[in-house]
């Protein structure tokens, strides 16, 4: 609980592994993440980056090594994940929607049931954020009424109602048609430009180059090289990173 | 809930086709073909389809006329008329009958509310047709069997309520939601209440009216305890889990009326002395435990189809597991499992029939004593088939409006 606290850093990863059965799908990550940095990961598929963000938030948890986000260590305290997880917004690949409430409800759910706030305070909130992402006029409609672009901006408004400090990204553009994922992406960078902390998986090399302040490229389990987006994408060092960049680009 | 393996990236991509915006074609239009083309092209396409259908064709004719024969000529419906009273509601004391009749107006504008409120008015003309030949059916066999004025009064008064409910339910709409699920949740006690107070025992409950109040009290009983079992069955604490397994199995496993004859012969040697039941509540007891199994199987079955993605987000959000269950996973597996839960629920109509059995006056027990009588000798297609016939209007009934409530929910969602 009272893990020393350095204002500047948000996440802490110390050599944190995790397994799958035999299979070792982090085999000792170390990084640390800055207050309102925006950090975006790239790799290969397998490559252990989507296990590694889903360790920040715990829904994978790690088998070894530390995890501390905002000076909370992570363990089995369920008390203390819930109260972590409620300040970590995180938006997935596949938007990950309830279909059965309305756009509104889906934002709502959670200000209300885990945070108690009362129905006007939440639904206020609401609005603003649809406002914030572009579609306020979506919000009575339900999640199988949007296109796919739509439904992923209501996914990041509803992650951003719990008011996070930290928002993981998992490759949230990759299931958008070309043309809709712009719209996600404007969103992400006005998110990034309103000082954010941001863990973002994304192969949009523009998105990284223009809001990202610095790279993490993962392969086989490994953090295989950090550096600013400028200096990755025009000279990466490792062969690895050479090979990934030349598929790619 | 379990951990979640590795990221199943193939599968999520496969979600996301599903999910994506449907692609809605317009059909050109054909015109529309004439009596002869159809007949050509539907009946005597092949040489081997003109063969069937004349065959069928003969075959329809043929059980057709018979039974129309049999219903219009044949048949002596004396038995049916002399015997209405019983198959409907047993040996209701004569002196106390308003009570069902207070519950049959209770219940036809209940239904009626209901019925305007969830579904929008049918404009089909098929839909013209079958209910035009539904109401002369039923104004036929009502002319010939019911000769009180004052029942047709009360049917009058039963009918004008429905329409009436009907009517409101379309006009307040949506707002009457809350009120009717409340109204619904008081209807069974108020209905118990209504029909005993005062002298009469369940002992004198019969007919078609037993069957109802058996099968309403089992549907309303087992669906909560099916829940709690079939999430149960999920939980991560293994006595709960194994608990609910091994009662779910054990019995699925058994029949029916094996479960019906315990509980009326073996139930009460196992019960502590002193504590006894009525021998209908000990059914009914038998009959929900049956059912809840498989409420909590048919859930079981809701709920492994919602995606591992929703209980992530929902955990993603800081949702407790419980909240989770409640606000996420279980309204998405009870929608989904609308169709075998109601079809699941007409069979526990159904099943009631198996209280003939147990030798509580049900429809099925008071027709089988009216076709042995002495008085109606060779007359027992006739007083069995109109039990048979109830049954089937009541099942089919409740189906049918099933399927257009779940049509009218499913709409815009998913």
């Amino acid at each position: 609980m009272n893990a020393p606290r350095d204002d500047k850093t948000i996440i802490l990863a110390e050599d944190v592994e995790k397994w799958f059965g035999h299979f070792q799908a982090l085999k000792g990550i170390s990084t640390t993440v800055g207050r309102g940095e925006v950090v975006v990961i790239v790799g290969p598929s397998g490559s252990g980056k989507s296990t590694f963000i889903r360790t920040i938030n715990r829904l994978e948890r790690h088998d070894k090594g530390r995890i501390v986000v905002d000076g909370i260590e992570l363990t089995d305290d369920i008390s203390n994940i819930e109260r972590i997880r409620s300040e970590i917004g995180m938006v997935f690949q596949s938007f990950n929607l309830f279909p059965h409430l309305t756009v509104l409800d889906n934002i709502t759910l959670a200000p209300r049931h885990a945070r108690r706030w009362p129905k006007p305070k939440a639904e206020e909130k609401a609005a603003q954020l649809l406002d914030r992402v572009g579609i306020p006029e979506q919000v009575g409609k339900y999640p199988g009424q949007l296109s796919g672009g739509q439904q992923q901006r209501v996914a990041i408004a509803r992650a951003l109602a719990m008011e996070p400090r930290i928002m993981l990204f998992d490759e949230p553009t990759s299931a958008l048609d070309p043309e809709m994922i712009k719209e996600v992406l404007d969103v992400m960078k006005e998110l990034a430009g309103s000082g954010m902390t941001m863990v973002v998986i994304t192969h949009e090399i523009g998105f990284a180059k223009e809001v990202g302040d610095r790279v993490l490229f993962f392969d086989g389990g490994l953090l295989v090289e950090e550096a600013p987006p400028a200096v990755f994408f025009s000279e990466p060092t490792t062969d690895r990173a050479k090979l990934f960049l030349s598929q790619i680009l | 809930m379990n951990g979640g393996g590795a990221l199943p990236g193939d599968l999520e991509r496969g979600v996301i086709a599903a999910g994506e915006e449907p692609v809605v074609e317009v059909a050109p239009r054909r015109p529309p073909l004439t009596p002869n083309e159809w007949i050509r092209r539907n009946l005597f396409s092949s040489w081997f389809n003109g063969v069937l259908t004349i065959v069928s064709g003969a075959l329809v004719l043929f059980i057709g006329f018979r039974l129309l024969r049999f219903v219009f000529v044949s048949a002596d419906w004396t038995v049916l008329k002399a015997n209405l009273r019983v198959y409907m509601v047993g040996r209701f004391p004569q002196e106390d009958i308003w009570r069902v009749w207070a519950v049959a107006f209770f219940l036809a504008m209940l239904v009626g509310v209901s019925r305007g409120v969830l579904l929008p008015p049918s404009r089909t003309r098929r839909g013209a047709y079958v209910r035009a030949v539904v109401a002369v059916v039923a104004v036929g066999a009502l002319v010939y069997l019911v000769e009180s004025l004052l029942v047709w009064l009360l049917l009058a008064i039963a009918a004008a309520l429905f329409a009436g409910g009907v009517a409101a339910g379309r006009r307040l709409g949506r707002r009457l939601v809350r009120p009717i699920l409340i109204a619904w949740l008081l209807a069974f006690p108020v209905v118990v209440v209504l029909l005993s107070f005062g002298d009469v025992g369940a002992d004198r409950w019969g007919g078609m009216l037993l069957n109802v109040i058996v099968a309403v009290a089992v549907i309303a009983l087992s669906f909560p305890i099916g829940i709690l079992l079939g999430l149960g069955r999920r939980s991560s604490l293994p006595a709960v889990s194994w608990f609910c397994v091994g009662f779910i199995e054990l019995i699925r496993g058994v029949p029916l009326l094996t479960l019906l004859i315990f509980g009326r012969f073996v139930l009460i040697l196992l019960l502590p002395p002193g504590l006894t039941f009525a021998q209908l509540v000990r059914a009914i007891l038998m009959f929900t435990l049956f059912s809840s199994a498989y409420v909590a199987e048919i859930l079981r079955g809701g709920l492994q189809g919602v995606p591992e993605g929703q209980y992530e987000a929902a955990r993603a959000l800081g949702l407790s597991t419980t909240r989770t269950m409640a606000l996420v996973a279980l309204p998405q597996a009870l929608r989904s499992t609308i169709p075998p839960m109601i079809g699941h629920f007409i069979s526990v109509f159904k099943d009631t029939s198996l209280l003939a059995a147990l030798s509580f006056s049900d429809l099925l027990f008071t027709a089988r004593r009216a076709s042995q009588s002495f008085e109606f000798v060779g007359h027992q297609a006739e007083a069995l088939l109109p039990a048979a016939f109830l049954f089937w209007v009541i099942a089919f009934s409740i189906s049918r409006w099933s399927q257009r409530v779940e049509t009218r929910l499913g709409v815009g969602e998913r």
